[in-house]
């Protein structure tokens, strides 16, 4: 016993020291201050997951807490000269206490309310990431930490495993290996330029790319396509069409003996009957390169293509096949063919523009991977790191799930979709948003104020109407509402977002803070004691 | 269209064929426009845009209002041209605009001559840098001298329905109007004029005029100027009766400014960077005052003169920084009493730590360079001490209420907003440092430099958040007004602390 009163004793000596107040103090400066420049440079949340709402400074936090506590506990029993003092100190343990029953239980989110739909979703601003087995009628809600590195999530459920969380992200070009791949899946990287201008460009005909087969670059229509198809393109035939069997990869123009065409014309358009691989197939070349089944319909299953080459001719067209280019020259009225391997340029027709293979593959394809990255701040808005990713392993396959779109993946014939999203919270009510009113300062375009017209909608209790604006909130049970922000939505009319806040530790803050300011009073201003000036003698 | 109208006007009224001198004289300085989204008189308008271009408030020799008047008449096809140069201030601009060093204004016709060099720049540079912010300053301040010569610069009252709203000069002067009010007044212009301020005043009446009284009359110099002979008066004579009077002169001007700018805006004076530093300067007097009547130490009502000094210099020179004009507020700061008192309690707080700073400083001076007993040092510690509580007592009662603001508005009562966080951050460093005095860890030798340099966090929280945080990653090139004036001032004083502190001992001697 004895033993521990004196170890108590030490603690409090320690805990209570001035000196040690003047360190976590210091220490809490300094702390704040370099929250103030991370947050400028890399953005409010940032700074919050980095150092705000860290385990660290929450434990600086307790550090002053403590010290606090222990200085008044030491100068117990109460003296008549430190009043200022214990109130002082007292209102600062309750403001510490308050502040931490806000953090446990407080609620700060968001409500968007777009014009007439109604909601009762709150969004806080914490991560979650969501597993849902629509068919099992089952759903798994994975908190994700709040850290500002990266982070291994060591997650494992049904098959399904996270690993990786990255609160801050880019997408960037990844080469992914694949030696299943074919020559008909192959990607290219390449750069169109002239003298003022260039832009790399990015294909592929791989399934899993994040890239597509075609661009559009100004007037240029760029097209990537298989390179069993370059020969068949680089013919001047009188057609011009082109016949194509995407499996056996070969390619043919009509006029090859084992070709029969007919020509008919239904709607003004160009119907083609081709006879290829001893089968009948109809195309509308100018409407699409599908063939058409019995009913005349697109048959999208098929595994043949013609493509009319006339279509073309108008208006800027590049046929890019990897290891070679074509495309029609307006000046010699041909169709022209060009070896185009890694490092080789061909000059275009139009405005000095050439084109550059840079890297041509097949056993990989370029797909956006995201890395991580500190966010970066710039005039007030994050430019950079908006993106939150997981990485996700189930089946085998590895892939990223980002904070854009959710995900679905089938594993042995069943859907899982996977979404990384905020945490939102449920009211005991709906939320109608009638109108949001913006006034402007007269003769300008600055803001002066925003209204929101809002019904609450709560089942047998009936309606209610309010209106929020700035300085006005609604309080409604404990829950205040207050005007935030806007948005403007697809339709026109502006939605509203409104900040809503449920603060149990508010009594306690006032408390503590009309303490301290009372206590400092009574403490510094009212007790007179002062150094007599050299030379004067006090009354 | 715009460019006939000078021709009818001329086939109507031969006395107008002289041209515009007869028209654009000092008597429009109280005719009524709109801009900024405020009413004001066109003397204000006048010489906040031709400062904004040319950073001065003449043009040639005419005055603003001539100038501004001449200008938005070039529209109409008014065949003249005013000495008008633009001003640029980064090297680097200058550079790309092909002018010298040290040349600090280029002619606004070579520069619209460099348009679209200055916008393709623009567009090139990604980065939110020194260099691209003054490039868009400058195409900022291109693009308003064109709203004034394109005459969409100058708004005119018109009266419809028994209420006034406001036109653009170039809708306002057009060919019905001014053939409507031919062989009407002294030239058809000059009476459409004259109707439109008769009929402007006869529904808004002369509230407005104020802002010119208060622009003409520059009560902050007069005040500028007595303070600064209160202090030679004091220091001077010994009996203080005629620097007591001429400060209170110097307070009854400022107070009458600020009572006359309420009355203009309609709010409390505390609500930009300007309006802080005018509000510190005279706060700091007044504490110093009051702490004066406690302790009867003239000291004090000394450094509040200097504080004040201090300010009223910064308000009338740095105009780069601080912007004197009154603007509307963005929505979350109207109608907000706890902003008020808020704002009002820090600012007061940082009036008295000026204080503490401006003894602190004067203590090491003269310490370092005459000779002080330890007794007088003693004392003045105490001094100093003294206004740290009174700048503690109302930094916490001003941080808390910054709470209760922010509960108010937003519905948090603390959220690590840059701002707040370093008025707490100065609160620390003051309270570290009362609670330091009563450890061996702070002797009154040590308290005197710390006190001295902790100001450094308090200018910090007031300009550095705003000029330096707010600008974020990419402005290091402290190219700015703001940022030069903080990184001078922390220059300065690190450099007066290593100088005090170089010889050790400073010459105390024993009483």
């Amino acid at each position: 016993m004895n033993n521990l009163i004196r170890t108590y004793r030490q603690v409090e000596l320690f805990f209570g020291n001035m000196k040690f107040a003047v360190f976590i103090i210091l220490l809490f400066a300094v702390t704040l201050a370099y929250g103030t420049f991370m947050e400028s440079y890399h953005g409010t949340e940032y700074a919050n997951r980095l150092v705000y709402k860290s385990w660290w400074f929450m434990g600086i936090q307790f550090g002053m807490f403590l010290s606090i506590l222990f200085a008044t506990l030491l100068r117990l029993p109460p003296r008549k000269s430190l009043y200022g003092f214990y109130v002082i100190h007292a209102g600062l343990i309750i403001l510490f206490l308050g502040s931490f029953v806000t953090y446990q239980s407080g609620v700060d989110g968001t409500v968007s309310l777009a014009p007439n739909l109604p909601s009762r979703q709150v969004q806080v601003n914490e991560d979650e990431f969501k597993i849902q087995f629509p068919a099992k009628g089952k759903e798994v809600i994975i908190p994700l930490p709040y850290s500002a590195g990266k982070r291994n999530l060591g997650f494992e459920y049904e098959g399904v495993k996270l690993s990786t969380f990255l609160p801050f992200a880019e997408n960037k070009e990844d080469w992914i290996f694949d030696p299943a791949a074919d020559k008909g899946q192959a990607s290219t990287k390449y750069r169109i330029f002239n003298d003022n201008f260039g832009e790399f460009l990015t294909l592929s005909l791989h399934p899993q790319s994040a890239y597509t087969n075609t661009q559009q670059l100004g007037p240029l229509n760029v097209h990537y396509m298989p390179e069993s198809l370059a020969d068949c393109f680089a013919k001047n035939t009188p057609d011009g069409l082109i016949v194509w069997n995407g499996e056996t990869t070969g390619c043919a123009s009509p006029e090859r003996r084992d070709i029969r065409r007919t020509r008919q014309s239904t709607s003004g358009r160009e119907l083609v009957e081709v006879s290829y691989d001893g089968q009948n197939l109809r195309f509308m070349p100018e409407m699409s390169p599908l063939p058409l089944d019995e009913k005349m319909e697109l048959n999208e299953l098929s595994q043949y293509r013609v493509f009319s080459k006339k279509l073309f001719e108008k208006s800027p067209h590049l046929f890019l096949f990897g290891k070679k280019a074509a495309f029609f020259d307006k000046d010699t009225q041909k169709w022209e063919a060009h070896a185009a391997g890694p490092g080789q340029e061909v000059s275009l027709p139009w405005m000095g523009f050439k084109v550059k293979t840079l890297d041509h593959r097949t056993d990989a394809y370029p797909t956006m991977v995201p890395h991580y990255i500190k966010p970066i701040q710039d005039n007030g808005q994050v430019t950079v790191g908006n993106l939150k990713a997981v990485e996700v392993e189930v089946g085998g396959k590895k892939f990223w799930v980002n904070s854009q779109e959710p995900i679905a993946f089938t594993l042995n014939g069943e859907r899982i979709t996977f979404e990384l999203t905020k945490r939102s919270l449920t009211l005991p009510y709906e939320i109608v948003l009638n109108q949001f009113k913006m006034d402007n300062d007269p003769g300008t375009t600055n803001p002066a104020s925003y209204e929101s017209f809002i019904t609450l909608f709560k089942g047998n209790e009936g309606s209610e109407k309010h209106r929020v604006y700035m300085n006005n909130p609604l309080k409604h049970k404990s829950f205040t509402f207050y005007q935030a922000s806007y948005f403007q939505t697809n339709e026109g009319p502006y939605g509203s977002v409104l900040s809503v806040n449920f603060d149990p530790g508010r009594f306690w803050k006032y408390l503590g803070s009309l303490l301290l300011v009372l206590g400092s009073i009574w403490h510094f201003v009212l007790r007179k004691k002062s150094v007599v000036k050299p030379g004067e003698v006090r009354a | 269209m715009l460019k006939f109208l000078l021709v009818i006007i001329i086939s109507i009224s031969g006395s107008w064929a002289q041209g515009p001198m007869n028209f654009c004289t000092n008597d429009l300085e109280t005719f009524p426009v709109q801009a900024g989204g405020r009413e004001k008189p066109l003397y204000v308008l006048a010489t906040e845009t031709i400062r904004y271009i040319t950073g001065s408030d003449k043009v040639g020799e005419f005055s603003a209002t001539e100038a501004f008047c001449k200008l938005s008449l070039k529209a109409f096809g008014m065949p003249l041209e005013l000495p008008v140069s633009v001003k640029v201030d980064h090297i680097e601009v200058r550079k790309l605009l092909g002018m010298k060093e040290d040349q600090t204004h280029l002619p606004v016709m070579e520069l619209t001559a460099k348009s679209d060099l200055l916008m393709q720049k623009t567009q090139e540079i990604k980065e939110n840098n020194s260099f691209k912010k003054e490039l868009n300053k400058v195409q900022g301040r291109l693009s308003t001298y064109q709203a004034i010569v394109g005459a969409r610069a100058w708004t005119v009252p018109v009266l419809e329905k028994g209420q006034i709203s406001f036109v653009p000069l170039s809708e306002f002067l057009t060919q019905t109007r001014v053939e409507s009010a031919q062989g009407k007044g002294a030239n058809p212009v000059s009476y459409l004029f004259e109707v439109a301020k008769r009929d402007y005043l006869s529904v808004q009446g002369e509230k407005y005029l104020l802002e010119l009284r208060y622009f003409k009359l520059n009560l902050f110099v007069w005040a500028l100027f007595a303070s600064l002979l209160g202090i030679i008066l004091f220091v001077v004579m010994k009996n203080k009766l005629p620097g007591a009077i001429i400060t209170g002169a110097s307070i009854v001007c400022q107070l009458t400014a600020m009572t006359i700018r309420v009355m203009i805006s309609g709010r409390a004076p505390i609500t930009n960077m300007y309006e802080t530093v005018m509000f510190s300067g005279f706060g700091a007097l007044i504490i110093s005052i009051i702490i004066f009547y406690f302790r009867r130490e003239i000291l004090f009502v000394l450094a509040g003169l200097a504080c004040n000094v201090l300010s009223l210099m910064m308000m009338k020179f740095a105009n780069g920084m601080l912007d004197e004009g009154i603007s509307p507020l963005v929505p979350v700061l109207r109608d907000n009493f706890w902003l008020s008192t808020h704002v009002t309690t820090v600012i007061l707080s940082y009036a008295a730590l000026a204080l503490s700073w401006i003894l602190a400083n004067s203590l090491l001076l003269r310490a370092r360079f005459k000779t002080v007993t330890a007794a007088e040092y003693r004392y003045e510690v105490d001094l100093i001490y003294t206004s740290i509580k009174f700048g503690v007592v109302l930094l916490s009662a001003g941080v808390i209420l910054g709470g209760v603001w922010a509960d108010y508005s937003w519905g948090r009562f603390w959220g690590w907003d840059p701002k707040e966080t370093w008025s707490l951050i100065v609160l620390l460093v003051y309270i570290a440092i009362l609670h330091g005095k009563y450890t061996t860890l702070i002797p009154p030798t040590r308290f005197v430099p710390l006190v001295a340099g902790s100001f450094m966090s308090v200018m910090m929280a007031w300009f550095g958040v705003n000029y330096i945080l707010a600008s974020g990653l990419h402005s290091y090139g402290f190219s700015e007004g703001g940022a030069v004036f903080l990184g001078s001032f922390f220059a300065i004083q690190i450099a007066v602390l290593i100088l005090c502190l170089s010889k050790s001992g400073s010459q105390v001697t024993p009483s």
